[in-house]
C-alpha cells in the first residue's frame, strides 16, 4: 500500500498527547494485551512502509498517527465488507464483497496486484498468535432453547429464557368497595396534580400570591383563535365515555326519552303527517308526499353555471 | 307624530308607499370587513307634489343615487352621531336625554323622517304628479361597520372559509339601516329580492326562499338569490354569511339549520326537537307557519342569544350542545321556542307603531308560555310566571313603573308619561335595555291576565283571526294598501278581542297597559270565633313610586279543615276589612281526612294548629291575576301547613320564603320533609335547601344533630356501605341531579357559632370533589363540578385580619389552603380537558374573587384581566369582567375603571361591551350620593363622550352608557363638576362656550387625580358671571328642548354653504361675544339658549342676526322655530359626491 505522508516534517505537528495514549495504561487485561499486540504489528507495518518510502526516521507521534489511519482504514474495509455480505444474506464476506468495498472507498483495485508484487517490499513476520480473549459470558439462566428444525443453524441462538418467558402472577383482587373508590380517587387526583404541575412547570404561569409562584401555580390563560370550539365540543375523553355508556347498562332506565338523538337525515313518514294540522295549504304537503325519498331543499341543489352574459 | 290610530286603520307617515325593494350585495370582503352593494326601492307616490324621499341609512357610504335612472341629489345627515353639540359645560343627563330623544325622532321612520334625504329630480316632477312609480337606486358601501353587521374573523392561517370567518346582521329593534339604506320601520312592508355574492366556500342565508345559486363567471364566487314574496318590514330583514355546515331538518324539509364548521353533530342534536315546537304552535294557532321555509343560523359573538327575522332566526352558537349536557338543554329549547313564537308575532305580523310593540311581545311571550306549560309542565310554568311577576314587580318598584302603551300627546315634554325615568320611552332606541326586558316580561304577563278574563279559547281565536287576516293580506300581491292588515295595533287588537269574546276588557287595559305601576298588598287577618268569621284586612300602598291603586275583584283562597274555599273580594276605595265566613267549626279531635283544593284528601297532623281556629292557611290572589306583590302575615304553623299540603308550587315557594323568618324545629321539619319528598317539584326542593341553611344558621345555638342536609344527602346520594363516599354519578333522574347539585351549595352557607363554615361541611364537600366519578355516567358532570366549586366559595368566610397585614402564603388559613388546592387543580385541568362552556373555569374565577374579597388572597385583578381578553369563551370573559368590576368598586381603582371603559369602546364583541356597562351599572364603583376619588371631571367627560358620540353605532350600548351615567351621577349636573359661576370661556373659533380651563375649581383640586383640561383653543375671554348659579342652570336646561327640526334645517343650511362650518374657518381670532354689552343676567340666559339652539356655529353675520332675534324672542321659542321652518332652506348640491356623508361639523375626535 502506498501511504502518502505529507512530508516528514509534518510529523512534529502531531499532537503530543496522542503518543502517550497506550503507554499510560496502568491496568492491563488480557483483552488489552490482545489489542496492544495487534497495534504493535500495525506499527511495524507502518514503519516498514515508511522505510520503504525512504524515510530514515520518524517521530513517534507521526508513526502513531499513521498507525491510527491505517487501522481505521482496515477497520472500515472490514465493516463495509461485512455490511455487503450481510446485505446479500451471508455471514462470511467473499472476495467480491471486499472488492466492492474497496471500489466504494475510492480505491483503484486494479493497481493492487502490481503493488503486491513490487520488488522492494518488506516481509514482516506474522504476529505471534494470541488468542482472542473470550468475552466474559453473561450470567446464563436456564437452558437456551435449541433452534427448531425450520430455523437454519447459522441463525443466532435464542436469548436466555428469562428474557422472554412470562410468568403470570396473581394477587388477591381488592374487592372492598371503599378501598377501591379511595384508590381510584387518589390515583386520579395524583395523576391530575402531577400532570397539571408538569404543565405549569413547563409553560407560563400565573400566581395568586406575589411572593410565591410555585405553591399554587396556575397555567396561564391563553386566548384561542376560535374559542367556541373547545367550549362546545365534547372532549375526546367524553366522546369515548359516551360511546361506552351508550351501550352499557344505563339504558335500561326509562326516564330519559327527553333526549332523543336523531342523527339520520332520512325521515320516515309518521312525523310528517301530524305536522300539517291544517289542510289549508295543500300545495306544499302535496309536493312533499309526491317525491318520497328526495329531499328538496334549495340549499342542497347544485349551484348553477353562470349564464352567458348578454351584451348590453 | 300625531297620527291617529283609530278605526280607520293604518295611515302611513310617508308621502309614498314602498312596494318592493331589491338588496344586492356584490362584494363582501372579510379581510377589510367591507361590503359593497346597491338597493333599489320601488315606490309609489301618494301625494302629487312629492319632491323629497326620506330614507334611513346609518354608517353607509352612499356613492350615487338615481331615481328612474336619473341622477338625484341627496343629503346624508345623522343627528344621532353626536347628540349634543358643542357642549362641554352642560353635563346633566336630563338635557342629554331630551336631546337624544329629539335626535332619534328627527330620523324616526315612524314619523316619516330619515337620515338620507333624496331630492326627486325635477325632470320627474310631472311623472310624480301622475303618481307613477319611482325606482330609487342607491349604490352604497360599508367599511368596518361598528354596528348592524358584525364580522367575526378569527386571526389564523388559511382562507376565510377555513378560518370559520362569518358575518351576520344584528342589532336592537329596527337596526337594518346600519347595513343598507331602507325605510327602517316595522310598519312599511314590501316584498323583497335579495342577492348576495359570496365566496364559493361560503353560504349566504337570508330571508325568504332561496331561488337559485349561480356561480360567477370566474367560478370563484356564487350568488345567492332570495325572494321574499310576503310583505315584510325592512327591520325584519337579516343576513348571515359564513362557511356554514348545512343540515336539512329530518322532520321538516323546508327547515334548514346552519352552524359553523365542526359543530354539525351538536347542531343535529340541538335542533332535533324543533319540529315539536312547530307542531305545537301550528296546532294552538290553527294556522300554518306563515313562511314557506325556515332557517336557523348559529353564529359566534352573537349580539343577543335569539334574534328573530322573517323566515329565519339567528342564534348564538353557544346554545348548541351535545346529548351529554343536561342544564343547557331546556334553556336552548326555550330559546328555539321563543324564536319560533316571534316568527308568527313580530316577523309575520308586524306592528303599526312603537306603542303597539307590547301586543306583539305580549302575544309571542304568551304563546311561548303555553308551549312551556305543555313541554315542561304546569309546575314549571307557574314557577316561571311567578318568577317573571316578581321580577317585574321588583323593577317597577325600583324604577317607578313600566308603561306598555305610551300615548304621546302633542309632544310636550311636560306630560311625558315616564318622567320618573332617566330616558325617553318614546322610541325603542332610547330605552334602557333592562327596561325593555322588563317591558317584554310585563307584556306577556298582561296577555295572561287578558286570558284569565276572556278564556284561553277566545284568546287563541283572536290570534287566529289576526293571523288569517294577515295571511289573506299577504297573498294580495298587487294590492299593497291591503298590506296594512299585517300590522297589529293596540286598538285593532282590543277590537278583535271584544268582537271575539264579547267582553269588555277596557278596565283591565286601562289598569295594566295604559298606566304603569304594580299593586302592593299588605294582608293580615284575625279569626273571630264567636261569629266563625275570618276578618281579613288588606291594605295597599299606592303612594310609593311604581305602585298604583287597585280596585276590583281579588281572589282569596282559604284552606279550612273542611276543605278549600275560594272567595272573591271586591277591593274598593276605602274598604280594608273583609269578613269571610268560615265553613268549618274547629274540631280537630275528629280524625278525618282533609280535602284540598284539587280534590285530594290527605291526613294531616293537626296538633300544631290553633285549637280555636279551623284555618289551615290563607292565600291572597293565588292565581296571580293581578300584577302585585303580596306581603301576608300568618303564623308559622300556617306557612308550614301550606308548604306541606298546598299543591301549588307558587304557594310552596311563598311558604318557604316566609319560613325564613321562623327558625324553629317545626320549620326545620317541614323543610326537611319537603326536601325528601320525591313527588315535590324539584325547584321547590332546591329552594328549601337554601331556606334550611338560613334557618339552621339562625338556630345555630340550639341545632342538634349533624349539619343540615348532610344526612339527607348521604342517604340520597352516598353509598350504603360507606356513607362518606358519594355514589358514582348517574344523572338519569334529572330531579335528583338538580338536587344533588344544589344541596352542597346550600350546605356551604351553614355557619357555626363563630360564624365560620363548620369543618365537617367543608370536609364533606372536599370529599364530594375527591370521590366524584363520572366514568359510568351518560351525562357530563361539568355543571355539577362547577357547583361544587361554588359550594367551596360559599364556605369562605372573612379572614381574621391582623391590622391589615399583607396576604402571603405563610399566613394562609389551612382550610383555605385546601380550597385553593382544589381550585388550582380544577382551573389547570380545564386547560387540558376543557368542560362544556367552561363552566368550571367560570366557577373557579368567581371563587378566586371570593377568596380575594374575604382577604385570604391578595386582591389583584391581573388574573381576571387576562381571562377577560378577547379570545376566551364569552362566559369566561363575563365572569372575569365581573370580578374586575367588583375589584374596581372595592378597591376604588381608577386604573381598572379606565381599563373597563377602554374595553367598552374597543372590544370586538358587542355583547361584551354591553355587558361591561351593564355590570358597572349593577355594581357601580360609586353612586351619585357617594364621595369617591373616582368621581372626577375627566370621568364625567369620558362617559359623556361615550354616550354622546362614542356609541352611536349601537343603540343598546348607548342606552347602557346612559344608564351608567345615571347611576354614577344622577339626572342633574354631576357633583364633581366645578360650579358654573367660575366663568365662561367663549371661543369663537371652536364656537363653543367652555369653562375657563385656567381656573382649577376647588372640588377638582381636592381629587386625588386632578385633571388638567388642556387649553387648545384660542386665547380665552373670561366673563365673570356672579349671577348664574347651578340652580338656574338646570332650570334652563329643562326648558331648552333640543329642537330636531331646527337641527336638520340647520344642516341643510350648511350644505348650501359648505365653507360655513366652524372648523374650516381659517381665521383663528377670538372675538368678544357680541352681546357682552348686555346686562349680565340677561347674558347668562342668552348664552345658554343660544348654545342649545344649534345656530351657534353659524356664519358670523348670521350669528349676529340670530343673536338679536334671540334677544327679543327667547321666550317664544316655538314661534321662533316655526319661523325658521318657513324659510325652507332646502338646497341640494349638484354633485352627489359632495354630499357624501356630511357629519355634524363639530366632529368628535
Amino acid at each position: 500500500m502506498r501511504i502518502a505522508l505529507y512530508g516528514s516534517k509534518m510529523a512534529d505537528t502531531a499532537p503530543g498527547g496522542s503518543g502517550t495514549r497506550s503507554g499510560s495504561k496502568h491496568t492491563t487485561t488480557p483483552a488489552d494485551n490482545y489489542y496492544l499486540a495487534r497495534r504493535r504489528t500495525l506499527q511495524v507495518v507502518v514503519s516498514s512502509l515508511l522505510t520503504e518510502a525512504g524515510f530514515e526516521s520518524a517521530e513517534k507521534a507521526a508513526v502513531e498517527t499513521l498507525t491510527e489511519m491505517l487501522q481505521s482504514y482496515i477497520s472500515e474495509i472490514g465493516r463495509s465488507a461485512k455490511s455487503y455480505c450481510e446485505h446479500t444474506a451471508r455471514t462470511q464476506p467473499t472476495l467480491s464483497d471486499i472488492v466492492v468495498t474497496l471500489v466504494e472507498m475510492g480505491f483503484n483495485v486494479e493497481t493492487l496486484p502490481a503493488y503486491a508484487k513490487r520488488s522492494q517490499r518488506m516481509v514482516i513476520t506474522a504476529p505471534p498468535v494470541t488468542n482472542q480473549p473470550v468475552t466474559p459470558k453473561a450470567l446464563t439462566a436456564g437452558q437456551n432453547k435449541p433452534h427448531p428444525s425450520h430455523i437454519p443453524g447459522y441463525f443466532p441462538e435464542f436469548p436466555d429464557p428469562h428474557t422472554y418467558i412470562k410468568t403470570p402472577t396473581y394477587r388477591e383482587p381488592v374487592s372492598d368497595y371503599q378501598v377501591l373508590r379511595e384508590k381510584a380517587a387518589s390515583q386520579r387526583r395524583d395523576v391530575e396534580r402531577a400532570l397539571t404541575r408538569f404543565m405549569a412547570k413547563t409553560g407560563e404561569t400565573q400566581s395568586l400570591f406575589k411572593d410565591d409562584v410555585s405553591t399554587f401555580p396556575l397555567i396561564a390563560a391563553r386566548p384561542f383563535t376560535v374559542p367556541y370550539l373547545t367550549a362546545l365540543l365534547p372532549s375526546e375523553l367524553e366522546m369515548q365515555q359516551m360511546e361506552e355508556t351508550d351501550s352499557s347498562e344505563q339504558d335500561d332506565q326509562t326516564d330519559t326519552e327527553n333526549l332523543p338523538l336523531h342523527i339520520s337525515t332520512d325521515d320516515s313518514g309518521p312525523e310528517k303527517e301530524n305536522a300539517s294540522v291544517l289542510q289549508q295549504n295543500t300545495s306544499l304537503s302535496g309536493s312533499r308526499n309526491g317525491e318520497e325519498n328526495m329531499i328538496d331543499n334549495p340549499y342542497l341543489r347544485p349551484v348553477k353555471k353562470p349564464k352567458i352574459r348578454r351584451k348590453k | 307624530m300625531n297620527r291617529k290610530k283609530g278605526d280607520k286603520g293604518f295611515e302611513s307617515p310617508r308621502p309614498y308607499k314602498l312596494t318592493h325593494q331589491v338588496v344586492c350585495i356584490n362584494n363582501i370582503n372579510f379581510q377589510r370587513k367591507s361590503v359593497v352593494g346597491y338597493v333599489e326601492l320601488t315606490i309609489f307616490p301618494t301625494v302629487a307634489n312629492l319632491n323629497r324621499i326620506k330614507l334611513n341609512s346609518k354608517q353607509c357610504r352612499i356613492y350615487r343615487v338615481r331615481v328612474n335612472d336619473l341622477e338625484a341629489a341627496f343629503i346624508y345627515n345623522d343627528p344621532t352621531l353626536e347628540v349634543c353639540h358643542h357642549e362641554s359645560k352642560q353635563r346633566n343627563l336630563n338635557y342629554f336625554s331630551n336631546a337624544y330623544a329629539a335626535a332619534v325622532s328627527a330620523v324616526d321612520p315612524d314619523a316619516g323622517n330619515g337620515e338620507l334625504c333624496i331630492k326627486v329630480p325635477s325632470e320627474l316632477w310631472k311623472h310624480v304628479d301622475e303618481l307613477k312609480v319611482l325606482k330609487v337606486h342607491i349604490n352604497f358601501s360599508l367599511d368596518q361597520p361598528k354596528g348592524g353587521l358584525h364580522f367575526v374573523v378569527p386571526n389564523m392561517e388559511g382562507s376565510m372559509a377555513e378560518r370559520g370567518a362569518h358575518v351576520f346582521s344584528c342589532g336592537y329593534q329596527n337596526s337594518t339601516r346600519f347595513w343598507f339604506p331602507c325605510v327602517d320601520s316595522y310598519s312599511e312592508l314590501c316584498t323583497w329580492k335579495l342577492e348576495y355574492t359570496v365566496d364559493a366556500a361560503m353560504v349566504a342565508v337570508s330571508n325568504g326562499d332561496l331561488v337559485e345559486t349561480v356561480y360567477t363567471h370566474d367560478m370563484r364566487k356564487k350568488t345567492f338569490h332570495y325572494m321574499l314574496a310576503i310583505p315584510t318590514a325592512a327591520s325584519n330583514i337579516s343576513l348571515a354569511i359564513g362557511p356554514f355546515e348545512i343540515l336539512v331538518d329530518p322532520y321538516m324539509h323546508e327547515v334548514t339549520h346552519f352552524c359553523l364548521p365542526q359543530l354539525l353533530p351538536l347542531l343535529k342534536h340541538t335542533t332535533s326537537y324543533l319540529h315539536e315546537v312547530f307542531e305545537f304552535y301550528e296546532e294552538i294557532l290553527t294556522c300554518r307557519y306563515p313562511y314557506s321555509c325556515f332557517k336557523t343560523v348559529f353564529i359566534d359573538e352573537a349580539y343577543v342569544e335569539v334574534a328573530a327575522y322573517a323566515s329565519m332566526s339567528i342564534f348564538s352558537t353557544n346554545l348548541l350542545h351535545s346529548a351529554m349536557i343536561i342544564d343547557e338543554t331546556p334553556l336552548t329549547r326555550r330559546c328555539l321556542a321563543q324564536a319560533l313564537a316571534q316568527q308568527f308575532f313580530g316577523c309575520f305580523i308586524s306592528r303599526m307603531s312603537w306603542s303597539d310593540e307590547w301586543v306583539l311581545k305580549g302575544i309571542s311571550g304568551y304563546i311561548y308560555g303555553l308551549w312551556m306549560k305543555k313541554t315542561f309542565g304546569v309546575n314549571e310554568y307557574r314557577h316561571w310566571i311567578k318568577q317573571e311577576l316578581d321580577q317585574i314587580v321588583a323593577y317597577e318598584l325600583k324604577t317607578g313603573g313600566v308603561l306598555l302603551h305610551p300615548i304621546f300627546g302633542g309632544g310636550k315634554e311636560k306630560d311625558n308619561p315616564a318622567s320618573h325615568l332617566h330616558f325617553s320611552i318614546k322610541h325603542p332606541h332610547t330605552l334602557s335595555w333592562e327596561y325593555y326586558t322588563m317591558f317584554q316580561c310585563k307584556a306577556h304577563l298582561v296577555m295572561r291576565l287578558i286570558e284569565n278574563r276572556i278564556s284561553m279559547e277566545f284568546m287563541l281565536q283572536v290570534f287566529n283571526k289576526l293571523l288569517s287576516l294577515a295571511s289573506t293580506a299577504s297573498s294580495q300581491k298587487f294590492q299593497s294598501h291591503m298590506w296594512s292588515q299585517m300590522l297589529v295595533s293596540t286598538s285593532g287588537f282590543l277590537k278583535s278581542i271584544s268582537n271575539v269574546s264579547g267582553k269588555d276588557i277596557q278596565p283591565l287595559i286601562k289598569q295594566w297597559v295604559d298606566q304603569s305601576g304594580v299593586v302592593k298588598f299588605y294582608g293580615s287577618f284575625a279569626f273571630n270565633r264567636k261569629r266563625n268569621v275570618l276578618e281579613l284586612e288588606i291594605k295597599q300602598d299606592y303612594t310609593s313610586p311604581g305602585t298604583q291603586k287597585y280596585v276590583g275583584p281579588l281572589k282569596v283562597t282559604v284552606q279550612e279543615l273542611d276543605g278549600s274555599f275560594n272567595h272573591t273580594l271586591q277591593i274598593e276605595e276605602n274598604s280594608l276589612k273583609h269578613d269571610i265566613p268560615c265553613h268549618s267549626k274547629s274540631r280537630r279531635n275528629k280524625k278525618k281526612k282533609i280535602p284540598l283544593m284539587n280534590g285530594e284528601e290527605v291526613d294531616m297532623d293537626l296538633s300544631a294548629m290553633d285549637a280555636d281556629s279551623p284555618l289551615l292557611w290563607i292565600r291572597i290572589d293565588p292565581d296571580m291575576s293581578v300584577l302585585r306583590k303580596v306581603e301576608f302575615e300568618q303564623s308559622d304553623f300556617m306557612w308550614q301547613y301550606q308548604l306541606r299540603y298546598e299543591r301549588d308550587v307558587v304557594a310552596q315557594e311563598e311558604a318557604i320564603l316566609a319560613l325564613e323568618k321562623f327558625p324553629t324545629p317545626a320549620s326545620r321539619l317541614a323543610l326537611t320533609d319537603i326536601l325528601e319528598q320525591e313527588q315535590c317539584f324539584y325547584r321547590v326542593r332546591m329552594l328549601a335547601c337554601f331556606c334550611l341553611a338560613k334557618i339552621a344558621n339562625s338556630m345555630v345555638s340550639t341545632w342538634t344533630g349533624p349539619p343540615a342536609m348532610k344526612s339527607l344527602f348521604t342517604r340520597m346520594f352516598c353509598c350504603k356501605t360507606c356513607p362518606n363516599i358519594v355514589k358514582t354519578n348517574n344523572f338519569m333522574n334529572f330531579q335528583s341531579y338538580f338536587l344533588q347539585k344544589t344541596m352542597p351549595v346550600a350546605m356551604a352557607l351553614l355557619r357555626d357559632v363563630h360564624n365560620l363554615c363548620p369543618k365537617e361541611v367543608l370536609m364533606f364537600i372536599l370529599d364530594l370533589i375527591k370521590y366524584n366519578d363520572n366514568r359510568k355516567n351518560k351525562f357530563s358532570d361539568n355543571y355539577y363540578r362547577a357547583e361544587l366549586i361554588d359550594a367551596l366559595a360559599n364556605s369562605v368566610t372573612p379572614a381574621v385580619s391582623v391590622n391589615n397585614e399583607v396576604r402571603t402564603l405563610d399566613n394562609l388559613n389551612p382550610d383555605v389552603r385546601l380550597i385553593l388546592e382544589e381550585i388550582t387543580r380544577f382551573l389547570n385541568m380545564e386547560k387540558l380537558l376543557p368542560s362544556y362552556r367552561h363552566t368550571i373555569t367560570v366557577s373557579c374565577l368567581k371563587a378566586i374573587r371570593v377568596l380575594q374579597k374575604n382577604g385570604h388572597v391578595p386582591s389583584d385583578p391581573a388574573l381576571f384581566k387576562s381571562y377577560a381578553e378577547y379570545g376566551h369563551f364569552v362566559d369566561v370573559r363575563i365572569a372575569a369582567l365581573e370580578a374586575v368590576v367588583d375589584y374596581t368598586k372595592v378597591d376604588r381603582s381608577y386604573e381598572e375603571l379606565q381599563w373597563l371603559l377602554t374595553m367598552v369602546q374597543n372590544d370586538p364583541v358587542p355583547y361584551i361591551r354591553h355587558k361591561i356597562l351593564d355590570m358597572l351599572t349593577k355594581n357601580p364603583p360609586f353612586t351619585k350620593n357617594m364621595e369617591s376619588p373616582l368621581c372626577n371631571e375627566a370621568l364625567v367627560d369620558q362617559l359623556w363622550k361615550l354616550m354622546n358620540s362614542g356609541t352611536s353605532h349601537d343603540w343598546r350600548l348607548r342606552c347602557g352608557a346612559v344608564d351608567l351615567y345615571f347611576t354614577l351621577f344622577g339626572l342633574s349636573r354631576p357633583s364633581c363638576l366645578p360650579l358654573p359661576e367660575l366663568g365662561l370661556v367663549l371661543n369663537l373659533k371652536e364656537k363653543k362656550a367652555v369653562l375657563n380651563p385656567t381656573i382649577i375649581p376647588e372640588s377638582v383640586a381636592n381629587n386625588q387625580e386632578p385633571v388638567n383640561t388642556t387649553n387648545n383653543h384660542g386665547q380665552p375671554v373670561v366673563f365673570q358671571n356672579t349671577f348664574s348659579n347651578s340652580q338656574e342652570e338646570e332650570e334652563i336646561d329643562m326648558d331648552t328642548v333640543h329642537d330636531s327640526q331646527a337641527f336638520i334645517y340647520h344642516h341643510l343650511n350648511m350644505l348650501e354653504r359648505p365653507s360655513t362650518p366652524g372648523k374650516e374657518q381659517s381665521s383663528g381670532e377670538v372675538t368678544m361675544h357680541p352681546v357682552s354689552a348686555a346686562p349680565l343676567s340677561v347674558f347668562s340666559k342668552e348664552s345658554n339658549s343660544s348654545k342649545h339652539s344649534d345656530h351657534h356655529h353659524h356664519h358670523h353675520h348670521e350669528h349676529k342676526k340670530k343673536k338679536k332675534k334671540h334677544k327679543h324672542k327667547h321666550k317664544h321659542k316655538h314661534k321662533h322655530d316655526s319661523k325658521e321652518k318657513e324659510k325652507e332652506p332646502f338646497a341640494f348640491s349638484n354633485s352627489p359626491a359632495s354630499a357624501r356623508s356630511i357629519r355634524s361639523p363639530s366632529l368628535s375626535d
